[in-house]
């Protein structure tokens, strides 16, 4: 939606090598292109992060979504260079981070991109109130200052009243809100997110994907969030890098990967997505005007199948397509069926 | 071939275990059967061949002469350790004055408090009952001579021991060097710190704190280092994701996260510390400790224990506190206030005190104990010592220890032929650990040959063979049975706490009431020293196997011995490899004290050598026993510890 800004984050070729030598392995076409065991054997390398592209718009969720061990963790680390990438660009704004000496890179981690942690990483030694002050003590903000601010941060993510406490004597996804209180209370540009609510019971991490959705829609901060489920993907996701051994095999909206798989790997991974919850009408639409002029239960066509069929059964007619009063086409109950059954005609090309 | 056995035996079958063992023996049986006849043919004798020695005494009593003829023009006396050694004399004296300003109310009610702060009410009035009691049994000024020591010695050694701890814990090349030389540090005996000390700073307070420091530093660094170390990763790499420079990530991040691990450095230091500091009074120290040694040269139980009760409270009182303060890490609220209170009190107190005139404590309020302990003394020399139907006298089983145990072994040990000594070590070095281990515990073996004091050293060897032996029968069967009965492990906690707690040279107070002097006296003490850490690394190796491991046996209808023999007990191996070789490097601790309570040996060597200021027999001796304790060690290092302390 926002395509006409100019990307967040930029990442160009990005490699991350663990091993030694590992500066040689990006240089060397005869080692890129070796499967990663077979790279191991060869050089005792590892390959985290393989020849990575994507860019990151301005206040979208871009999810990048993989099992364990497929680079996803790496690769957020490399954008703030908490992990040295070996090679690639990385420019956030236009502005090349690899470049950056030590105080730049400094005022890049304090004001321009924070972080939420897995295991949320908090000082137990602290209070919930000096934990969520912490990054802006660190940039020098004055203690009354810094404390009324992580006051408000701490309001925001639902924490009051429990100021005074330490990271102790909170629950799990207490925890993570300190961590995410945390990460807001210096403004940054960038959230980047590391997986913060695999540590988390299901009840609660729907919770806290909520929390997250609500942030962004009142804030529309942009997000980097990873993950390795499938669902939170596709429930906070506007954009999602799918990685396999350090490689994205696919990018695109929720919808695209679901709705068109880029290869076998893919399609096994979202075969037991309930599609009706992902697809929209503007997919699942037999295209072409009505002819008619009055639209009876007209549709949006971002609107999901799920609740297509819930206005097409109830009706027993099928439903236009209407997008700023002009009539995009029809869905009706088989093109319904076919979007939950995955057997509708593969979308064309957008 | 032999580190790749060595470094993951447990991983290998059984089979293939006993076969590299055999392997391992093979080997050494093979170089044996090269070098032996080589060696038996050039020096055949029994003992140390003659030829293979060097004589030291001659040039360490030409350079204790030089040193003692230079200390006071040489620069490097004048400008260096002259420094030193007054600063450590004026800071000392400086604490002792306060201490004596604040006068007995005022330093009672400073100790209360401070334990009120840290550890609570209970502890509080613990605090102030052992203080009362220092007074009452007359010691009040000898207490305050040994804190005002221990305050310096403590002081100096937590900032060195930060200072390293900081170094190692940063830097991991430094970690890589300062280990090994900690971890030796930390299985040498007290005693042999302090005759290289004397050397250069002479008899006195500077040479028993500068001791104390080398002494009671190293745990400090170590504990700093493994907290730094230790510190959870994902805090500190959410410190850098939010931009911290260096400095802050140092004080806002990994010390706080090591506060835990701090406190229990400074408590470790200050026992090591009041231990020392008693053990110094050998080189005139003053104090609580020198109390009991001029008590136990005269065989004076009853002044002895005097001034050992004191020092049993002051460990007992240090230890709590500390202890209580690293329990409590970051539980407690910053505020100052309540500290600003106690701080008040205490000066009031004190004020009082002065005010009153009561500043030393008043000689009518002390009650004798030494008359009376030493009538039970007389009384027990006369009623126990022998004759007693049945079971016999304590002097009666202190002989036949001697005749029957002691005296054996030694002469067993004596007779050897040298080189055999040697392969012993050897292969048993080798079967526990490395062959890293094995070298060097030879070598070590070998530089007491070389040092001259083959003799002395087999006879010092033979007490630690004999205590090792009762401890670990004594600590295993004791071990055994707090792992099984829940009862019999709480009565015994508060037990091995005590024990645990108190400096080395308290032990031969009651062993000399016992037993008199002797060697069998000095075995006694070290077991006694020794026993708690046997027992309780046995109980937790025994309780800490897996649970799961055992529920099977039981399901499948193992009975309690059988658990214990085919499950509990191989399960738990490296904990009782541990147990020994903790066992083995405390009992060497009080056996080389024994010297002083007739034990010989080297002990009484180096003792010897402090009395008559004949450096050059103590400096060897003392020597000798750094390499006796390196061997020791060595022998009995299983493989994991190394491992685990690299990982």
């Amino acid at each position: 939606m926002n395509v006409m800004d100019k990307p967040v984050f930029s990442v160009e070729g990005l490699w991350k090598v663990f091993g030694p030598k590992a500066d040689s392995v990006p240089a060397d076409p005869g080692l890129t292109s070796l499967e990663p065991a077979e790279l191991r054997a060869r050089t005792g390398c590892t390959a985290a992060v393989r020849d990575v592209s994507f860019d990151v718009r301005k206040g979208e969720v871009f999810v990048v979504m993989g099992l364990s061990g497929s680079g996803k963790s790496t690769l957020v680390r490399c954008l703030t260079r908490l992990i040295e990438p070996t090679a690639g660009t990385i420019a956030i704004d236009g502005e090349d981070v690899r470049a950056m000496d030590k105080s730049r890179l400094r005022e890049l981690r304090r004001h321009r991109a924070a972080m939420v942690f897995q295991h949320f990483g908090l000082l137990p030694h602290r209070t919930v109130l000096d934990n969520v002050a912490y990054g802006l003590e660190i940039q020098g903000v004055g203690r009354s200052e810094r404390r009324a601010r992580a006051q408000d941060v701490v309001a925001k993510v639902g924490l009051e009243g429990m100021e005074q406490r330490r990271p102790s004597q909170l629950s799990g996804g207490q925890r993570q809100r300190v961590g995410l209180a945390r990460a807001l209370a210096v403004d940054p540009q960038v959230l980047l997110f590391d997986e913060p609510f695999s540590a988390l019971d299901p009840l609660i991490r729907r919770d806290m994907q909520e929390e997250v959705v609500r942030l962004h829609r009142e804030e529309g901060r942009t997000m980097v969030f990873i993950t390795h489920d499938l669902s939170e993907a596709l429930k906070l996701g506007d954009r999602i890098a799918l990685m396999r051994d350090g490689k994205v095999v696919q990018l695109g909206t929720p919808e695209e990967i679901v709705g068109s798989p880029a290869d076998d790997y893919v399609r096994e991974f979202v075969r037991d997505v309930s599609r009706e919850q992902v697809m929209t009408v503007g997919t699942a639409m037999r295209p072409g005007d009505c002819g008619g002029t009055e639209h009876p239960g007209a549709l949006a066509p971002d609107e999901l199948v799920a609740d297509a069929i819930k206005v097409v059964a109830r009706s027993g007619k099928p439903a236009c397509v209407v997008d700023n009063g002009r009539c995009l086409g029809v869905v009706d109950h088989e093109r319904l069926l076919g979007v939950v059954a995955g057997t509708e005609p593969r979308k064309e090309a957008a | 071939m032999a580190t790749v056995t060595a470094s993951a035996p447990r991983a290998l079958p059984g089979g293939l275990l006993k076969h590299r063992a055999a392997q391992k023996l093979l080997l050494l049986a093979l170089v044996a059967a090269i070098l032996v006849p080589l060696a038996n043919a050039r020096w055949a004798s029994g003992s140390w061949p003659a030829a293979l020695t060097v004589d030291l005494t001659k040039p360490l009593t030409s350079a204790s002469n030089w040193i003692i003829d230079n200390r006071d023009s040489n620069p490097l006396f004048l400008y260096f350790f002259g420094y030193i050694s007054n600063a450590v004399v004026i800071s000392v004296h400086a604490v002792y004055l306060v201490l004596l300003a604040a006068g007995w109310a005022g330093v009672t009610a400073l100790g209360a408090l401070v334990a009120w702060r840290v550890a609570g009410v209970r502890l509080a009035l613990g605090t102030a009952a052992a203080f009362l009691a220092c007074g009452l049994l007359g010691m009040w000024v000898a207490t305050m001579q040994t804190l005002a020591l221990m305050v310096v010695a403590v002081l100096v050694s937590v900032v060195v021991g930060v200072v390293l701890g900081l170094a190692a814990g940063l830097s991991d090349r430094l970690d890589r060097g300062l280990r090994p030389v900690l971890d030796t540090m930390q299985v040498l005996p007290a005693y042999a710190y302090l005759l290289p000390v004397v050397l250069v700073f002479g008899m006195g307070v500077p040479a028993a704190v500068l001791a104390t420091v080398v002494y009671a530093a190293p745990p400090m660094a170590r504990l700093t280092a493994l907290g730094l170390r230790g510190a959870d990763k994902e805090v500190l790499e959410a410190v850098d994701s939010l931009g911290a420079t260096a400095p802050q990530r140092l004080l806002t991040a990994r010390i706080p996260l090591a506060r835990k691990e701090l406190l229990l450095g400074l408590n470790q230091t200050i026992m090591m510390a009041l231990s020392m500091a008693v053990i110094a009074s050998v080189i005139g120290a003053g104090g609580l400790g020198d109390r009991v040694y001029q008590a136990l040269a005269s065989v004076d139980v009853g002044a002895a224990l005097a001034a050992g009760i004191p020092i049993v409270l002051l460990a007992v009182v240090l230890d709590r506190v500390t202890g209580a303060a690293g329990e409590q890490a970051g539980e407690e609220s910053r505020s100052l206030r309540p500290w600003l209170y106690a701080a008040a009190a205490a000066v009031a107190v004190a004020l009082a005190g002065r005010l009153a005139g009561r500043l030393d404590w008043p000689d009518s309020w002390t009650f004798d104990i030494a008359e009376p302990v030493n009538r039970a003394v007389d009384w027990m020399t006369a009623h126990l010592y022998s004759g007693v139907p049945v079971v016999g006298g304590t002097a009666d089983w202190a002989g036949h220890f001697t005749t029957w145990v002691l005296n054996p072994v030694r002469s067993g040990l004596q007779g050897l032929p040298w080189w055999s000594v040697l392969l012993v070590v050897a292969a048993l070095a080798w079967l526990i650990g490395t062959w890293r281990t094995a070298l060097t515990a030879v070598l070590a073996m070998a530089a007491i040959g070389v040092l001259g004091v083959w003799q002395p050293s087999l006879d010092t060897l033979s007490q630690v063979l004999a205590a090792v032996a009762v401890t670990l029968v004594l600590g295993f069967a004791t071990g055994i049975a707090a792992a099984r009965s829940d009862r019999f492990e709480r009565l015994l906690r508060p037990v091995l706490d005590v024990f645990q707690t108190m400096p080395q040279f308290v032990y031969l107070i009651p062993v000399v009431a016992l037993f008199g002097v002797g060697r069998a006296p000095a075995a006694a003490a070290a077991v006694v020293y020794a026993l708690p850490a046997v027992v309780r690394i046995t109980a937790q190796g025994l309780r800490q196997v897996d649970p799961a491991a055992l529920e099977s046996a039981r399901s499948l209808g193992a009975t309690p011995a059988q658990q214990l023999r085919q499950v509990q007990l191989p399960l738990a191996r490296p904990a009782l490899l541990l147990a020994v070789n903790q066992g083995v490097v405390l009992v060497l601790a009080v056996v080389v004290i024994g010297g002083l309570v007739g034990g010989g040996a080297l002990g009484y060597d180096s003792v010897f050598g402090l009395a008559q200021g004949d450096l050059a027999t103590g400096l060897v001796a003392g020597a000798a026993i750094v390499c006796l304790g390196l061997m020791l060690d060595r022998v009995t290092q299983p493989t994991e510890r190394r491992a685990k302390k690299g990982a």
